[in-house]
Parts: structure tokens; sequence; C-alpha cells
């Protein structure tokens, strides 16, 4: 399978491209302007044309996502660009969700989706036929910038029990969205709490196909994100010790002509090569909806994430004294890998679901099920 | 000693421990100003000096004389029981004072190893920004001046020099000679005119690292430690002196409030409401993970009875110390998950490990990185512990 066609890669690099200059000029202690990263028009990538967006895939999100873990950016791009449009799109037309993505792609909008950051199971959400009308309730943990939202996007179990999603305005009465301070100073994250806020029907949105079948895909998507994520930065950290060791002297000699620096490097580099790979092939998977995409998602993650924290840990260590210090930076990677290792399903939980497909009951329960995409190939 | 008397003296500092160690000070030393961790470290250093404990392993006549096989029970007690690491007094107990008792005279002994149990902090003033896995290249410079030397350079990485009354310092004597050969060892007053003090942030957050900045400092001759010149062979015999205590010490603290913590967490519910420790892959790491603890501390424990430990042995206790910190905490954060990103502090005054897992594996690396990176003890152990032909170190 060709990686990406001729035209798509000159596109990529374009992008890549920009992406580098906007972000390398953003302030290391604060995001990107939203407005700046509207108007280079990531945010409505994946919106369709009718609505003002790019009518491009997950290929062109995923080479931002990957400039923002090399650049350990700021801001809510991720949550809004693949949770927030990535649930925008899985539902079926109407005019409050079509205004909205309107909206996000001209940068008028930060929708959020509010999914579970840890715990994978089913929604803890609930609309509840009650007397004063629907209510909805439920909590969330972790919360990817769900502060920075000024629309949240709630994955919820209908009173029949079938999932949709409720649009809600972060100030609505009953809802709090607490912020929960993490070490990684570039990373957002609410606990989102709501008691008994009321559902208009206009804010109930429906997904177009089936809705448990969406809710796994979102979570794809998460996974594939923080897989990118972690690709840019081993990057980084691969370069910018490469550059240290080439430059820094010990013992009369550059240091990364010893073997156990040498080495070490080229480890990384073993390693950014296998993760650069299987984060194309889950890539692949999402811009095209393909069969295997599940899979690809899990070893992407799995992999480039849990390679990710190896390779910032190793550039910590090869850049010595200088690499522990607050002002050399290296810390931010590292702080990052780790949050985007346990971030949408640790590696364990990947891990487990890939071997899930080894078991032969397994496969038959699949095969009955059509569920051809999860079974070894 | 008679296992018979041993088990007497666990007994006692089990009692000790007991009525001593400061209920709930994890909790009250998280977030803490640094004259509040100054104060509670003054304080538990006195409690100890009072029992006896503080400085087992000095001769008696400076307050010590404790058997080693009783000051292994005495570490091992202290990390059962949770007690207070002993961080602002580490320099001066340990590399001070061993530098004291086999280089300094005696006059530089009755002056500092008395204040030294009063509570003088101490600072080591031997890295620098060009000097440090190549730490013979050091350039801060010491010119003789009638009966005084008069220094300036840089020191970098010069833990808790913010607190410190007086420091060891390495300098540059002679710089014609061969870079060991021309360095000489001193004890430099803190408080003594052009000595500036910067703290340096470190990952985790915490600024205990310090520059020192030295301007035409003047040193009297009578604080040179050792032969002028003689100063890398004075710090290469005091700078290994005391691993082995100090490095069981740590094993202990790993091996039981460590370990003891990531049980507590796999036995826990999860996120996903399942406990980690009914996952076979987690119950085989944790398995693993004591077993190796096991090792170390076997190997801690014959690293200080050895009368005659071989060239290499502090570095293997290094080495297998520091990365099984880090694959510990490591492991602790994956299992921990999320959550473990929310603990932005730890209690000042703790071990390596504390339970903030994250915090704790970025901590880490500083144990990988300083004290002779581990690609540097890899080195030394198969050089001078395993006979190999050395690496091509330049001039």
């Amino acid at each position: 399978m060709p990686a990406e066609s001729p035209g798509l890669s000159e596109l990529h690099d374009e992008l890549r491209a920009v992406a580098r200059d906007l972000l390398g000029k953003a302030d290391a202690e604060a995001a990107a302007d939203w407005r700046s990263i509207a108007g280079a028009g990531w945010p409505g990538l994946e919106v369709p044309g009718a609505f003002d967006g790019a009518d491009a895939t997950f290929a062109e999100v995923a080479v931002i996502l990957q400039e923002m873990g090399r650049a350990a950016a700021r801001g809510p791009y991720a949550a809004v660009a693949v949770l927030g449009v990535g649930v925008l799109n899985l539902l079926e037309s109407g005019p409050d969700r079509d205004r909205l993505l309107r909206d996000t792609a001209a940068g008028d909008a930060v929708p959020v989706a509010v999914l579970e950051g840890e715990a994978m199971g089913e929604t803890s959400f609930r609309i509840a036929r009650t007397a004063r009308g629907p209510l909805l309730h439920g909590t969330a943990d972790f919360v990817l910038d769900a502060p920075a939202a000024d629309r949240l996007l709630v994955p919820a179990l209908d009173p029949d029990g079938t999932p949709v999603i409720v649009g809600v305005d972060p100030r609505a009465a009953g809802l709090s969205v607490e912020r929960r301070p993490v070490l990684d100073a570039t990373r957002g994250f609410g606990r989102v709490a709501v008691t008994d806020v009321s559902v208009p029907p206009e804010s109930v949105w429906r997904f177009r196909g089936d809705p448990q079948e969406a809710v796994r895909r979102l979570r794809d998507r998460a996974a594939v994100a923080m897989a990118c994520d972690s690709l840019g930065l081993s990057k980084a950290m691969l370069e910018a010790t490469v550059a240290y060791a080439g430059v820094r002297e010990q013992f009369g000699r550059k240091i990364g002509s010893f073997q156990a620096v040498k080495h070490a490097c080229a480890d990384m580099l073993v390693q950014v090569s296998v993760a650069r790979e299987l984060v194309a092939a889950a890539v692949r998977g999402q811009a095209g909806d393909e069969p295997g995409a599940a899979v690809a998602a899990s070893m992407a993650k799995s992999y480039a994430c849990a390679a990710a924290v190896e390779v910032a840990g190793k550039a910590m260590q090869l850049h010595g004294g200088m690499g522990y210090t607050w002002e050399s930076g290296v810390h931010v990677y590292l702080k990052r890998a780790a949050l985007n290792r346990s971030l949408f399903g640790s590696p364990a939980l990947h891990r487990r679901r890939l071997a899930e497909r080894y078991s032969p009951l397994a496969r038959e329960r699949l095969d009955a099920y059509g569920g051809s995409e999860r079974s070894l190939s | 000693m008679t296992r018979a008397d041993l088990d007497e003296f666990r007994e006692r500092v089990r009692d000790w421990c007991r009525a001593h160690v400061p209920k709930d000070w994890r909790r009250e030393q998280t977030g803490v100003s640094d004259e509040e961790f100054v104060s509670f470290q003054q304080e538990w250093f006195q409690e100890l000096r009072r029992a006896g404990f503080a400085v087992p392993h000095w001769p008696a006549e400076w307050g010590g004389g404790m058997p080693v096989a009783e000051q292994v029970v005495l570490y091992q007690e202290l990390a059962a029981h949770d007690a207070p690491r002993l961080v602002l007094a580490f320099v001066a107990i340990h590399h001070a004072a061993s530098t004291l008792l086999a280089a300094g005279t005696d006059a530089q002994r009755r002056r500092h190893l008395p204040a030294i149990l009063d509570g003088e902090i101490w600072v080591q003033g031997f890295s620098e920004p060009g000097a440090g896995s190549d730490l013979a290249a050091l350039s801060t410079s010491a010119r003789r001046e009638g009966d005084a030397y008069v220094v300036n350079g840089q020191k970098l990485w010069a833990s808790g020099a913010a607190h410190a009354d007086w420091c060891l310092l390495l300098a540059r004597t002679d710089p014609s000679a061969p870079k060991r050969r021309g360095i000489s060892y001193f004890l430099m007053d803190m408080r003594t005119p052009g000595i500036d003090v910067r703290a340096v942030r470190q990952a985790t957050g915490e600024s205990h690292f310090c520059e020192i900045f030295l301007d035409d400092v003047v040193i009297p001759a009578e604080h040179l430690v050792g032969p002028e010149n003689e100063g890398w062979r004075v710090a290469q015999r005091t700078l290994g002196a005391e691993r082995g205590m100090t490095m069981l010490e740590l094993a202990e603290r790993l091996g039981n409030g460590g370990f003891r913590w990531l049980v507590e967490l796999c036995a826990r519910p999860g996120p996903g409401g399942a406990r980690p420790l009914d996952d076979p892959l987690v119950a085989d790491r944790l398995a693993a993970l004591e077993t190796e603890l096991t090792g170390l501390r076997a190997l801690c424990a014959r690293l200080v009875a050895d009368e005659d430990p071989g060239p290499a042995d502090a570095s293997i206790v290094k080495l297998y110390y520091s990365e099984l910190l880090q694959r510990m905490t490591d492991f602790g954060a994956e299992v921990a998950g999320l959550a473990a990103h929310t603990a932005l502090r730890k209690p000042l005054s703790s071990g390596w490990e504390s339970g903030a897992w994250v915090l704790d594996f970025i901590g880490s690396w500083e144990w990988t990185i300083p004290g002779g990176t581990s690609e540097i003890q890899r080195s030394i152990i198969g050089e001078r512990g395993l006979g190999l032909p050395r690496e091509p170190r330049g001039s």
C-alpha cells in the first residue's frame, strides 16, 4: 500500500512547514493564539466544504498533531479538531450541529467532547425523564481541555439507552468544570460534573450510523491523536539529543563519539522509526475508515506512547545535568510523554484489546457479528 | 556481637521509632516553605543525635562508634518506620566528615566535627558547567597570595548551597600540571565576600540545586585539605568512603515504603473499577520488582560488611539502585494513571520514592545523572571491575 500519493505528500510537507513556523513562534508559556490557528484553517481541516471547512481528512490533522507534539504546544487543538469535530461529523445533520461545525471551522467556536480520559468503558452521563422534562446528569474525571471549551459535547445515554450527544453550554446551571492541574503544564484538564441540567430537544443530537460503533471510533481517533503527538515529541527529543551530543565535550571529545551515547541515540532512532510506521498505518486507518483501523490504532497508541517516554527519558539522560534543569525544557517533553501514555488507554489496555483477538472463541464470536476487522489478518 | 545483642538493639530502635518518628510528617511536609523544611530537618537531626543515631558511622571519639551490623539494623528500622531522611545534613555528616577524618588536620576536625553535630550545613562544590562527567577538567582557579588563596570560577549542581555554612571546594592551583595533578581541596566559608549563590530550578520544579559564582573569594591557607595539588586524590578517597551505608539506607527505603506503596496502589480499584493486582501481568511485575529489591538490599548489606570491597562494587550498587528506582517509579506512574499526574508536589524530607509516582519518576534522573552517570558507572564496572581495556579518554 503506498504511504500517500505524491500530490498529498507535497501538501503535507507544506502543511508541516507552516505548522512548524506558526508553532515555533508561539510563546513557550502560552498557547498559540486560537485566531492564528483558525486562520491557518486547522480546526476546519475535516469540516465539510459545505460548512466552509477544508474537506480534508484525518491524515492532514495528523500532520498538525505531530507538529503540536514536536513543539510541546499548548492549547485545545487536539480536543477540538480530533474530538469536537470528530463527534460533530458522526452526527446527523441539523441546524445547531451544522452551525457549530461552521463556527468551529471559522474559529468562532471551541467545542470539546466530554470523553473520559482514562476509564474506557461506557459514558456515565444519562438523560432522565422527569416531571421537569429531560435532565442530564453524570461526571467525567479527566476531560482534555474542558476548561477551554465554549461548548461541551456530552456523550450520554438517552432515556431509551441509546447513545446520543448533548450539546451543553459550559456555563449552564447545574454544570461545573473544575480545573485539574497536571505536571505537564502544556495540557489542560477539567472534571466535568453535571447535575440535573435541563436538556431541550434541539440540544440532543443523534448519531448517523450505529451509535456504539460511533463512540468506539471516537476513542480510536483520540488514541491515534496521542500516538501522533508522542511521535512528534519523540522526533524533537531525538534531534535535540543528537545536536547536543554533537557539541558537548567531556574528556576532550564530543560526547556523541562515545559508544555509550552513540548507541543510545541509535536506539532512539530505531524506536522512532518503528513508531513512525505504526502511526502512519493508524492514521491511514482513521483517514480512510479502513477495516483494521481499530487494530492499527491500538498498535500505534501502545507502541508510540510507550516509546516516547523512553525516548524523552534517554534525552534527559544524555543531556546530563543540563537535561535535568527546568530551563533545558527536556522535562516538558518527558512529562507530556508520560501523560500521553496514560491518556485514552494505557499501552497495557490497548495491548489487551489486541490480545482479545487471539482467543479462538473471540474470533468465532467476532466473525459471527461481522467483526472481521478485529480478527487476525 | 551475638545475634541476641542485635535483636535487642533492633527492639530498642523500634521502640525509639514508635515514640519519636513524627506522625503525619509526610502530609505536613508537602508544600512547606524553605524555612519550615530547614527547621524540620534541624529538629529531626537533633532528635536522632540525642538517641545516638545521627552519626553512628563516625569514630567513637567524635560521637559515633556504632558497629556496622548495628548501623545496618538502624537504617533498616528507620526505613521500616518511614522516618524522615536527613537531607540537609547529608553532605555534612557523610562527605565533609569523611574528608576531615581521612585528610583533615586536627584543628580542622576540632573546628568542624562538633559544629556539624550542632547543625552546621555543608555543600559540595565539585562540578562545573564544563566539568560534569569529566570532573577533573574543572577550571575554577585558586591563586596563592601570601597565606591565602584567591578563588575565581563557577560551580554547578551544588545541592543545598542556599542553606550551606561551608563548602567542600575543588579548585585548580596549578594550571600547567596534568589535569588531575593541579587540583586542591578547600574548605570554604560560605559567608566569605565574593560568593554568589543562585538557585537552579530542576525538572521536578524544586530548586535545591544551586550555581555558586566565585569572584575573588579569599580562602585562608589553613583551610586547605591535604597538600596543595593533591586535591584529586583526597576527593577520590573520600567520595566513595560513605557510599556503602548511604546506599544501604536508600535501598532499605525503596524496599520498604516504596514497594509497600506500590503494592497498595495495585490493590486499590483503578479507574475502570478493577484492581491492577488482579491483572497477572501487574502481579508478575510486582514480584519481579520485589525480587530485584531483595537482591539490591543484599548487595548493599554485603558492601558495608566487606572490609575490602572490589574496585567496582560501589558502582554496581549505585547503577543498580538508580535504574531500579527509575523502573519502579515508571511502573508506578503507569499503573497510577492520570491521577498520578495531579500530584504536583511531594513531601520534602522523603526519600526518592514518595508515592507521587510521576514526580518520583521524573526525579529518578537525579540518580541516573549526578554522582557519575549510569554511562560512567558502566565504564567503571567494565574497566576497574572486569579489567577490560580503557576507552580512549582524550587528554
